[in-house]
């Protein structure tokens, strides 16, 4: 939501920490039975329909039909088989009956990069919509043993896949690049092989956390807990560790809770008991560590954005609002509590080895309200220059570009982002999305970083080993 | 229905008006939902009969109610007769118009204020009536009806249902044209021909001459001489009454119905407690309707509508559901109810008057032979209220023929139990082909069965183009007889994204010229307004907004600005100034923000549903 979080630049305790910093609950909509958060504070809901079915019929309610979702929609712009936002979410719901179980199937089309819900002008809460619409549709339509399900679920729970692969990196690497194997898995699974397979790091970030022995810096004040998510640990494990550097020159105490995936490739594949067992263990567990007066933060905007939107929206567990309302972003958290303008402006960025950048900003950034925070962050660094490639959408949204029948879609939907890269004076890319990252990188040939790599090659100096 | 090609038979028809007149055996006034029995049933039974209705079916008290198919809880205390025929004619309605009813169940709630005895004596009433009555705790309640108040005692689930009155009335009517019945709709009384002592027809006065209705068409009088004229003008029984010269005194009392946006309810939802105003919510189709008040009028067609009366059925009715407080409306509309006494019964609160109907016979009531009134009543028992007239007509006829209407199946409600994927056969997204096999049913495979693309019309109601022709060739010109036969324009938008394109098909397919078209469509977009007119606040006034933008500046459709093309300045595409070639080739040239390429533009053209992408 465009309304979502306003970056203080105030050193003093933010107050920002409170649930309507992000999106509320679709209006009368109700999490599986969930929160009493109904006008007049009295109406809480039964449990009727036995875990992930609920009624969102009332959240048509805001819809004018304006169609802004539907133009804003890049699967619907180059999916004709594609209904649009507006018919997925408020007309789909309003158009049921209580014995209504079946749900168009062409809820499946949709990518889940939300950017309906930055689109509307009056809070149709759409994605919450679509992912409940498409839960239902994967429960009770959808058989198990097809190979859209089984490819879906291996898609949904990568984390799974990685900590296997993991274990023997170089092996898998050598394996999933392999373009006999990439065959079979377009033919057998229905999994891409236009794309090359994301390496496994040598060392996951938690096995490097562990032998560095946790936290450099103890703080009594200044704490965050890490959410990497599974992509950060397995693979790009030095936007990890530069996030380690980097909160730790500010002088803060990192916690790396144990976690699952944050759950974001499971609602996009409809698998939500999948993202309900993720979301119940790092409910938990982030939950302790707000007790104990940390923070979280994470890397990835989608991995934020579950934590504080997907979360409450799903699901009913103890916790979610406490977890959503002090989730951040860690450019984001970082911006609000320190200063990092007046270090960047003291570089001089001409002595550092850093390229020109091009910025694309995730959709999960943008419904964060965060996608001109790199821009207008690195504007202060002299001699790099950071250009925003516009605010099209990158066409990966995660697991939708690696699906053989959406490839050519996704690479469509990208093409905007392709041109606009080439045409940007930088020859790097960079970006908070690790799938926008594959896409970048996939469409352009161009390295793609983290601004969180960028910020501590300019903050921290790295010739000492941390 | 009948095969009407419309712009020939408009011809013929201009000929044919002006100071007609028929023989009939049976005249019945009103097109209501007992008017409309009473013409099926005769029909059946081999009698002729015109029927003839001032406005659209449905026009009067039909059109005007909450779509409540009683199970006869709500008389179990008060009127037993009345809850007994209830239930026995639910149970007949579930069978002969089942593409009518939709079950949904209902509930008679009890609230800690409501009394104890009462809820008693409603489980006994209803169970003493063989309505089927079962206490559910409020925990049970709720999970049946999740949004029901936190605070409510309990309830007795009983077998109420929701029927749509447009669909019932039209189907009907279609009956009884099968059977060679005449209807005209938009064909007022005018006067009621009495010779020597005797009624012995009815003059009426053609909008746009007889047969289905066309904008503009010459309408003209036609005298219909009948063996008996049928009274069944509910409401406007005493005003037909008059123009015979007998008095018929009915005491119309409005009450109001609130139309929210969405169900918030799949169960019909009742108070428990004696008489009350605002005690009923009703889920219909995609939207629930709050009902309602009980206030006596003098004349049926001009009283007031007021605001407190909507406050009020939000207020009370938020008491069961506390959601309805910030949930949306998106109209209201007041119906009068035709209530009778006989005379001398001297009841001052009309919620006090029998809902029972009343036969008159005027032969003996003022020794005028010739025509009976039919007053009081209620929709739920129209069928059974039709048999008794058509008896009585019979009788009065020397017809000797039985009443088949409890067991012959409406047009559309014959068994269609074969279970097909009607969704994949019509090429329609589920939700759509669902909607519009509710709306059809076994009609559909004649409706949606086409080889032409079939896009959804009214995104709203979901209603596609193949259901929209199939009811303007019933329905002529006449867009809101459209509108009752699809529910294209009654969902959230009110017609606001697709009162055009509605429009758009009287001349695509009807082939009609542009002023009758433009006539057709104000007559809908005004009526659209009428109800909205009670929903101005919060989301609804937002979305009239929204609609007024669209229609009076993007459309021009408020005349404001002058239809000159040529005027039209497209800007300089290349230097040159635009328009040179012609409007087509400015249009091809110049994109409207000033300079995509031209290829750009082709992608768009070439793609089917023309980037409207929730249209298919």
């Amino acid at each position: 939501m465009s309304d979502g979080h306003d970056t203080h630049h105030t050193d003093d305790d933010c107050g920002c920490s409170d649930a309507e910093a992000t999106r509320p609950a679709g209006e009368g909509a109700v999490p599986d039975g969930g929160t009493a958060t109904e006008a007049g504070g009295e109406f809480e809901p039964v449990d009727v329909f036995d875990g992930s079915d609920m009624d969102l019929r009332p959240g048509a309610d805001s819809c004018y039909k304006c169609t802004s979702c539907d133009t804003s929609c890049p699967v619907a712009e180059v999916d004709d088989s594609f209904p649009g936002p507006k018919f997925q979410g408020p007309e789909q719901w309003r158009l049921k009956r209580k014995e209504d179980t079946e749900i168009d199937d062409s809820i499946m089309g949709c990518s889940n990069c939300m950017r309906c819900d930055g689109a509307c002008p009056s809070d149709v809460p759409l994605s919450q919509m679509h992912n409940s619409a498409r839960g239902e549709y994967v429960d009770n339509q959808m058989d198990k043993l097809s190979r859209e399900y089984i490819r879906n679920r291996i898609l949904a729970n990568y984390g799974t896949l990685a900590r296997v692969g993991s274990k023997v990196p170089r092996l898998t690497n050598a394996v999933m690049g392999n373009s006999l194997v990439q065959k079979i898995n377009e033919k057998v699974l229905g999994i891409t092989a236009e794309r090359d397979f994301p390496e496994f790091a040598d060392e996951t970030f938690r096995s490097w956390w562990k032998r560095r022995g946790g936290p450099k810096v103890h703080s009594e004040e200044k704490r965050i807990a890490y959410f990497h998510g599974d992509y950060a640990n397995y693979n790009t494990v030095e936007v990890a560790k530069a996030l380690v550097r980097v909160y730790e020159e500010f002088g803060y105490e990192i916690l790396v809770p144990d976690q699952r995936c944050s759950g974001t490739p499971m609602f996009a594949n409809g698998m939500l008991d999948d993202a309900r067992r993720s979301a119940k263990v790092n409910v938990e567990n982030l939950g302790d560590a707000i007790e104990n007066g940390y923070d979280v933060v994470a890397s990835c905007t989608s991995c934020s954005m579950a934590l504080r939107q997907e979360y409450p929206e799903q699901f009913d567990l103890d916790g979610t609002e406490t977890v959503a309302a002090n989730t951040y972003d860690a450019l984001e958290y970082l911006l609000v509590h320190e200063n990092v303008i007046d270090p960047i402006r003291a570089v001089d960025g001409d002595q550092l080895d850093l390229p020109d950048f091009a910025y694309h900003a995730p959709c999960h950034s943008r419904n964060q309200g965060l996608d001109r925070q790199a821009v207008e962050l690195f504007r202060h660094l002299d001699g790099v220059d950071v250009e925003d490639v516009g605010d099209s959408c990158s066409g990966i949204s995660g697991t939708y570009g690696w699906k053989e029948e959406k490839y050519d879609y996704s690479m469509e939907i990208g093409e905007e982002m392709f041109e606009h890269m080439e045409h940007a004076e930088g020859e790097t890319g960079m970006t908070e999305c690790p799938t926008c990252s594959m896409q970048m990188e996939h469409g352009t040939g161009y390295e793609i970083n983290h601004p969180l790599e960028v910020l501590e090659k300019a903050l921290v100096d790295t010739d000492v080993e941390v | 229905m009948t095969d009407n090609v419309m712009p020939d038979a408009a011809v013929v028809r201009v000929t044919r008006s002006h100071s007609m007149s028929e023989r009939t055996e049976v005249v019945v006034i009103g097109g209501g939902s007992t008017g409309c029995g009473v013409a099926r049933d005769l029909a059946m039974r081999g009698v002729d009969v015109t029927l003839v209705e001032q406005g659209n079916l449905t026009h009067g008290t039909t059109g005007r109610m909450h779509g409540l198919l009683h199970s006869g809880g709500r008389y179990a205390v008060s009127d037993q007769a009345s809850a007994r025929e209830c239930i026995e004619e639910n149970r007949v309605l579930r069978d002969i118009a089942s593409h009518c009813v939709e079950m949904t169940g209902g509930l008679f709630v009890k609230r800690p204020e409501d009394t104890e005895e009462y809820f008693q004596q409603k489980l006994e009433g209803c169970r003493e009536c063989g309505i089927p009555a079962e206490v559910l705790t409020a925990e049970e309640a709720r999970e049946v009806e999740p949004f029901l108040a936190g605070d409510i005692d309990k309830a007795i689930e009983v077998p109420d249902g929701a029927i749509d009155p447009f669909r019932l009335c039209v189907a009907n009517a279609a009956d009884a044209e099968e059977h060679g019945a005449r209807v005209e709709t938009h064909s007022p009384v005018t006067d009621v021909l009495v010779e020597d002592g005797e009624i012995v027809g009815v003059e009426v006065t053609h909008e746009s001459g007889p047969g289905v209705r066309v904008h503009g068409t010459e309408g003209g009088t036609e005298a219909i001489y009948a063996d008996h004229v049928v009274n069944a003008t509910g409401a406007w029984a005493g005003r037909i009454g008059d123009m015979a010269g007998v008095n018929v005194e009915v005491r119309p009392s409005k009450g109001v119905m609130t139309v929210m946006n969405v169900r918030e309810v799949d169960t019909v939802i009742n108070r428990c407690k004696p008489k009350g105003d605002a005690d009923i919510v009703v889920p219909h189709e995609t939207t629930c309707i709050l009902g309602t008040t009980d206030e006596e009028v003098d004349d049926p067609e001009d009283y007031p509508e007021e605001a407190w009366e909507v406050d009020l059925m939000i207020e009370e009715l938020s008491k069961l559901v506390p959601m309805l407080e910030d949930a949306r409306t998106i109209r209201s509309y007041w119906g009068v109810r035709p209530l009778y006494e006989p005379p001398g019964t001297g009841t001052t609160d009309p919620t006090d008057i029998t809902r029972d109907f009343f036969l008159l016979d005027h032969a003996d009531r003022d020794d005028l032979p010739g025509m009976t009134s039919i007053v009081g009543g209620k929709f739920t028992t129209y069928r059974l209220m039709a048999e008794k007239i058509s008896d009585h007509v019979c009788d009065l006829l020397g017809v000797d023929a039985d009443c088949e209407t409890a067991d012959v199946p409406l047009p559309g409600s014959d068994d269609f139990t074969v279970l097909r994927d009607y969704m994949d056969e019509f090429g329609l997204r589920s939700p759509i082909g669902r909607r519009s096999m509710q709306r059809l049913g076994s009609r559909a495979d004649e409706v949606l069965r086409t080889d032409e693309p079939n896009p959804v019309v009214c995104q709203c109601e979901a209603v596609t183009r193949a259901e929209l022709r199939d009811a303007i060739d019933q329905s002529g010109t006449d867009l809101n007889a459209v509108r009752l036969r699809t529910r294209a324009s009654m969902g959230n938008c009110q017609g606001g994204f697709c009162v055009h394109r509605m429009a758009n098909d009287l001349r695509e397919y009807g082939g009609y010229d542009r002023a009758t078209v433009d006539a057709a469509l104000d007559e809908l977009w005004q009526e659209r307004w009428k109800g909205q007119r009670h929903a101005l606040w919060g989301r609804q006034l937002s979305q009239a907004m929204l609609n007024h933008l669209l229609h009076a500046t993007t459309m021009n459709r408020d005349g404001a600005a002058p239809e000159d093309f040529a005027a039209f300045d497209a800007g300089e595409a290349d230097g040159a100034p635009a328009g040179v070639d012609g409007p087509g080739d400015a249009a091809g040239a110049t994109a409207p923000d000033g300079g995509v390429p031209v290829d750009a533009g082709a992608d768009e053209a070439d793609r089917p549903d023309g980037g409207d992408a929730g249209g298919d």
